[in-house]
């Protein structure tokens, strides 16, 4: 079964001659540099204070993006399949984290100043903390059942089976939280010392540039999940099961590991990532409707593949790649927004060219060849 | 493994076989509706309602007693513009619900998800002539499936009266039953451009659009009349639409110093944008909105990020009775405010009140007790329509189906209320 699982996706390579792959992918990082040096060296048009407010913005969307790459690149590690509907756990996430956040919202605390004060506010910590524990909680809960009812009856299936089951459970989901809440668009309410635009004024080259609360949550937040889950994939048990389970089912069977238990955990894990990604998405940027995971999902996959899928620490160098690539790259080059994905997807191909496993993948694929 | 093979391929033999099943049905429509037109060839001898019939180019809708009187509507109701189509039903619902019947028949809205797009848009159109009784459509809501559409009610004579298909070419086609009440964007992007120019007196400005037809349609519109008259459009960009972070494109927009910033798009996107501005180096950049951008629900979003900003209206009576009953309807059967979902709440009751009307203007009952709707008298009559007075505002159509001449009207929001400027 496993050298059978192995041989077949041995994936057909384009026709054209490495040299010419090469040389594409050569003349397409000149043009890149051409632009830079026209922006940068020639117009110099925008000043630090500029790019300063960037980097910020890149590196919050970043670390939304890492968090939910890292799903997709844990499941990958496992079954050897991209769950689609992953953006779809994140949007139960943000919705979890909204019904808490009006929750705390509506209960009152009279204090002898104000009669009408949130619980929300009097205890804005609190609050939030819940706000993640609980989006993490039902992220999780509908990564398991997701598993469970979309992909585990189908383990034995050929590959393409689960990816169609994927994207039918991503379809399901969407359309199941537009009947429960209805398709409106909703904002979240934050806390007020977090609420959105509000953060510590730095002054750049006499320009005010803001570095919001929420954006520096976001960020921390994600570094800390990140560096947790490193730790507990490399020193746990539970870690090291699920390395052999990546590395060889079968065997890990026979080493007495419960793979169903190490595939659902594996779901569990990721599903708890992702809805904390959705609850950081909802406080900075304040949106919840029923499509909200698609566009991150879809992104986050990408980033999952630049950095190299079923790579852990890829998917996070690929998560903050793909996030200021986006926020930094239409300034730098010069080009529209609009094109924003554009120039990240030519960039993906040009890191393909020459990494065809992804920044950091190599390694861990030949160990598994 | 063998038997998951089998279920794959059965699976895609039944997709085939049920597009092919819709390909088929899109035959039978044209002999459905001759049918009663055939039929009431037969007894011309006992009475008028026949001869009507058989002297109209497309024959008569026949609703038999029992039956209702169907007015369709399509709109996305799924996917991510679903919001517009599930406003646009509601709407249309209440529209039905105020309706009275006409000589006992009742009237019955049946609103299919087109989901935005032409194919969406032919799908369900050819489902729509295949029911005879189905007199007329308060659709389709999107332009690309308009565009699709209204061929094939062209061929039937079902008049469209669209609350929300704003691209200019939908009525430059010929169509004899293609009308809408919104104004185009060719209108509102030159009557904005000349008061930002004009009234507002700024010369520097920049145009953002959120990519969808609609937006960047107005946003081009905007920016050739803005520097055919003189002014300087300093950024021209679209943004990826409800993607909730604009702080890149705003930031990059702030270094070029633009006295105002335009926006075509809808409410969701503009309210982030209008809210992001305050952080972003662009806080004393007024911000100008359009028609999608109206609404209670944009000041509920962008709270006092909102005040200064400009929206378009079409010209409205100022709060009539009728519209705050709808206002109020709206809020207690759906528990959401109209124009919350999608600009186009009043829009769509409108369009199916004017139906409706129009509907009882040529509609007569037969001799043997079945109501019968001349298709052609029906399709004069909408495009016929002169100084209705909705509750979104009074309409007129043209000889090409624009029902809506009198162009937008500015407001400015002033103290978290709109205030009409123009």
């Amino acid at each position: 079964m496993q050298s059978k699982e192995t041989s077949t996706p041995q994936i057909k390579r384009s026709k054209l001659p490495k040299q010419i792959r090469q040389g594409f992918g050569i003349i397409v990082l000149l043009l890149i540099l051409w632009r830079l040096y026209l922006v940068f060296g020639v117009e110099q048009e925008y000043t630090v204070d500029i790019w300063a407010r960037l980097l910020i913005s890149g590196l919050v969307i970043g670390g939304v993006y890492s968090l939910i790459a890292i799903g997709y690149t844990l499941v990958y590690g496992i079954l050897r399949m991209i769950n689609f509907a992953h953006g779809e756990v994140m949007m139960v996430g943000t919705f979890a984290g909204y019904l808490v956040l009006e929750a705390t919202k509506s209960i009152t605390v009279p204090t002898p100043d104000n009669s009408l004060l949130s619980f929300s506010n009097a205890y804005p910590i609190i609050s939030v903390i819940l706000a993640f524990a609980i989006g993490m909680l039902i992220a999780a809960t509908t990564g398991y059942f997701l598993e469970k009812i979309a992909y585990r009856p189908l383990r034995k299936a050929p590959r393409l089976i689960p990816l169609i089951s994927a994207i039918g459970a991503s379809i399901f989901l969407q359309n199941f939280a537009q009947l429960l809440f209805s398709p409106q668009t909703r904002d979240y309410v934050n806390p007020d010392i977090i609420s959105r635009g509000a953060g510590w004024t730095m002054m750049i080259n006499d320009s005010k540039v803001i570095l919001p609360y929420t954006g520096v949550l976001t960020f921390v937040l994600s570094i800390l999940l990140m560096i947790g889950l490193y730790t507990m994939i490399k020193k746990t048990k539970l870690g090291k099961a699920m390395r052999s389970v990546a590395m060889d089912k079968q065997t890990a069977a026979l080493m007495g590991i419960d793979v169903n238990v190490i595939i659902s955990r594996t779901f569990i894990i990721s599903g708890a990532l992702a809805g904390a990604a959705g609850v950081m998405w909802g406080l900075h940027n304040g949106l919840v409707y029923y499509f909200v995971g698609f566009l991150p999902g879809i992104k986050a996959f990408t980033a999952a593949v630049m950095g190299g899928i079923g790579n852990i620490p890829g998917a996070m160098l690929g998560g903050m790649l793909l996030g200021l690539m986006e926020s930094l790259g239409p300034t730098a080059l010069g080009i529209s927004y609009q094109l924003k994905d554009v120039i990240s997807f030519v960039i993906l191909i040009v890191i393909l060219i020459f990494r065809p496993n992804g920044i950091l993948g190599e390694a861990l694929s030949e160990e598994k060849v | 493994m063998k038997a998951m093979k089998f279920l794959a391929v059965f699976i895609v033999l039944a997709m085939l076989l049920a597009a092919c099943g819709q390909a088929v049905a899109t035959e039978a429509p044209a002999a459905a509706t001759e049918a009663p037109a055939a039929a009431t060839e037969a007894p011309v001898a006992s009475g008028a309602p026949e001869d009507v019939c058989a002297a109209d180019e497309w024959g008569c809708a026949k609703i038999e007693p029992g039956q209702t009187i169907k007015i369709g509507m399509g709109s996305p109701m799924t996917g991510g513009d679903a919001s517009f189509g599930i406003d646009a039903e509601q709407s249309g619902k209440l529209a039905v619900a105020d309706a009275e019947d006409f000589n006992g028949f009742q009237f019955e809205l049946l609103a299919e998800d087109d989901m935005g797009g032409a194919e969406g848009g032919a799908a369900v159109a050819n489902k729509f002539v295949a029911d005879p009784t189905l007199v007329g459509v308060a659709g389709h809501l999107f332009s690309g499936a308009s565009f699709a559409a209204a061929p094939i009610y062209e061929a039937v004579g079902i008049p469209m009266l669209s609350p929300s298909a704003t691209n200019p070419g939908l009525t430059q086609q010929g169509f004899k039953v293609f009308n809408r009440v919104p104004f185009t964007d060719a209108a509102q992007g030159s009557a904005a451009a000349e008061f930002i120019y004009n009234e507002l007196g700024i010369r520097k400005i920049a145009v953002l659009h959120d990519g969808e037809d609609y937006g960047k349609g107005l946003a081009e519109i905007v920016k050739s009349s803005f520097e055919g008259l003189g002014g300087e459009v300093v950024e021209f960009m679209g943004i990826t639409s409800k993607e909730a972070d604009y702080t890149p494109v705003l930031t990059t927009i702030a270094a070029k110093q633009p006295e105002l910033l335009y926006f075509g798009g809808y409410t969701q996107d503009g309210a982030v944008l209008a809210n992001q501005m305050k952080t972003t180096g662009l806080e004393n950049t007024i911000f100008f909105g359009c028609d999608g951008t109206f609404g209670t629900d944009f000041l509920n979003r962008a709270g006092d990020n909102a005040e200064g900003s400009y929206h378009a209206t079409p010209r409205t009576p100022p709060a009539t009775p009728e519209k705050d009953k709808f206002d109020a309807d709206y809020n207690t059967a759906y528990g959401v405010g109209p124009g919350e979902l999608s600009p186009f709440s009043w829009n769509s009751y409108d369009c199916v009140t004017v139906l409706i009307t129009k509907v009882r203007e040529v509609g007569f009952v037969g001799s043997d007790g079945a109501l019968y709707i001349p298709r052609s008298a029906l399709v004069a009559a909408v495009r016929g329509l002169t100084d209705y007075v909705g509750i979104s505002g009074t309409y007129t159509c043209d000889a090409t189906g624009e029902c809506n001449i009198q162009g937008p009207q500015f407001h400015k929001v002033e103290n978290g209320e709109f205030v009409a400027v123009n």
